[in-house]
């Protein structure tokens, strides 16, 4: 039962955050691992876009994902990077004109969909991503279980601790001590368990 | 479980074989005809479709004449989607496959990976051939499925065929009858 590491992405594929917790993964150096975020970000995209039943969703999908099927085209699926589906729906609102419903005019954009959990021989990936856009990466063993609760905590404290403190600039790298001495014993909790 | 597609690249990244059991797509000209028939045909009444209709009459007219546009060449669109989405699983798998082996070390293989509506099944052999099988969200792992595909039926019909190329060059001497029927029948025995 370990966690060897976390990692957080902004919304433009940047790393903004990165710590290892425990020994397990290679040793990779800052600019490999700016790479790779920025590839994870890519391949989270493009995950979201290979989902097989689209067409069979997006025929039973509610108005705002029929309008956005008629007048564009059936690849523009909602549900894509959460700015890229918001972007659609406010082009296919402006192209629909005056006929808006209320309704349509409120419904939430689908919630992010790509890449969950990656699996290998030697450790597991979960991510979870904002409704924002912001990507949180937790590298564990193969058997750690409950990593949905811990990602949730570690969420939590990002918000408390990062999103709240206000020398902190959206979208930069995170430097609060507070997150680091919280995500750092309560990490360590698990990982001693 | 369900299985919804099947591929495998050779070591030149080109996607010599794909299979889909999904329902056939009914692409969108084929849908947006349907919708636009029922909402002139049965105008008043209660319509059966599962959508509410479409308020706009535009929309309507818009899709109609879209299906006209399109309905030309159906099936080479359709080809060419699945084409496209052959190199979008593989250069994922790239990826992924990529940056695993600069995390885990040289010696780690990536497994899987899930999202929120489908599973993907990545095996690797040594010669660089990759099989790729996308599958429902709940199916474990199939690692060792893609394995006994590679050893029973790859192996047995299509290496050991003296008919098949050594290269399989757009897909040649993979579509053989046995290959397709065993294969067939592995998956619809999992299923």
């Amino acid at each position: 039962m370990t966690i060897f590491a976390l990692i957080i992405i902004n919304k433009a594929g940047g790393l903004i955050y990165n710590r290892t917790f425990h020994e397990g993964l290679n040793k990779v150096s800052t600019n490999d691992l700016l790479v790779l975020a920025g590839t994870f970000h890519g391949v989270h995209a493009i995950t979201a876009r290979l989902n097989p039943l689209k067409h069979l969703q997006g025929a039973g999908g509610g108005p705002g994902n029929r309008n956005s099927t008629s007048s564009t085209a059936p690849s523009a699926h909602p549900g894509g990077s959460s700015s890229n589906s918001a972007a659609a729906g406010g082009g296919g609102g402006g192209s629909a004109g005056s006929g808006m419903s209320a309704q349509q005019l409120y419904q939430r954009p689908d919630p992010p969909s790509g890449l969950e959990v990656l699996e290998t021989e030697n450790f597991r990936m979960q991510c979870f991503a904002t409704l924002t856009g912001t990507k949180f990466l937790l590298f564990t063993d193969t058997t750690q279980a409950n990593v949905d609760l811990t990602m949730r905590r570690v969420y939590d404290m990002y918000a408390d601790y990062v999103m709240k403190n206000p020398f902190y600039q959206l979208e930069m790298p995170v430097r609060c001590d507070m997150f680091d001495r919280k995500l750092g014993s309560y990490i360590r909790e698990i990982n001693n368990r | 479980m369900v299985v919804y597609s099947f591929y495998i690249f050779d070591r030149h990244t080109e996607c010599i074989y794909s299979k889909s059991w999904l329902p056939p797509a009914p692409t969108a000209s084929s849908s947006s005809s349907t919708a636009a028939a029922t909402t002139t045909t049965a105008p008043g009444g209660p319509t059966s479709d599962t959508h509410p209709p479409l308020p706009l009459s535009t929309t309507t007219a818009a899709a109609a004449a879209g299906t006209s546009g399109r309905r030309s060449a159906p099936t080479a669109s359709a080809s060419s989607a699945a084409d496209n989405d052959a190199k979008l699983i593989f250069g994922t798998v790239f990826s992924l496959r990529n940056m695993v082996r600069k995390l885990g070390g040289e010696d780690d293989a990536f497994v899987s990976y899930r999202t929120a509506n489908y599973k993907l099944h990545y095996y690797e052999t040594a010669s660089n051939l990759r099989l790729v099988m996308l599958t429902d969200t709940a199916t474990l792992s199939m690692r060792n499925v893609l394995h006994q595909i590679y050893i029973n039926l790859w192996v047995e019909y299509v290496v050991k065929n003296p008919l098949s190329p050594v290269e399989h060059k757009g897909g040649a001497g993979v579509r053989n009858e046995l290959f397709e029927l065993g294969l067939e029948q592995f998956i619809r025995g999992l299923m």
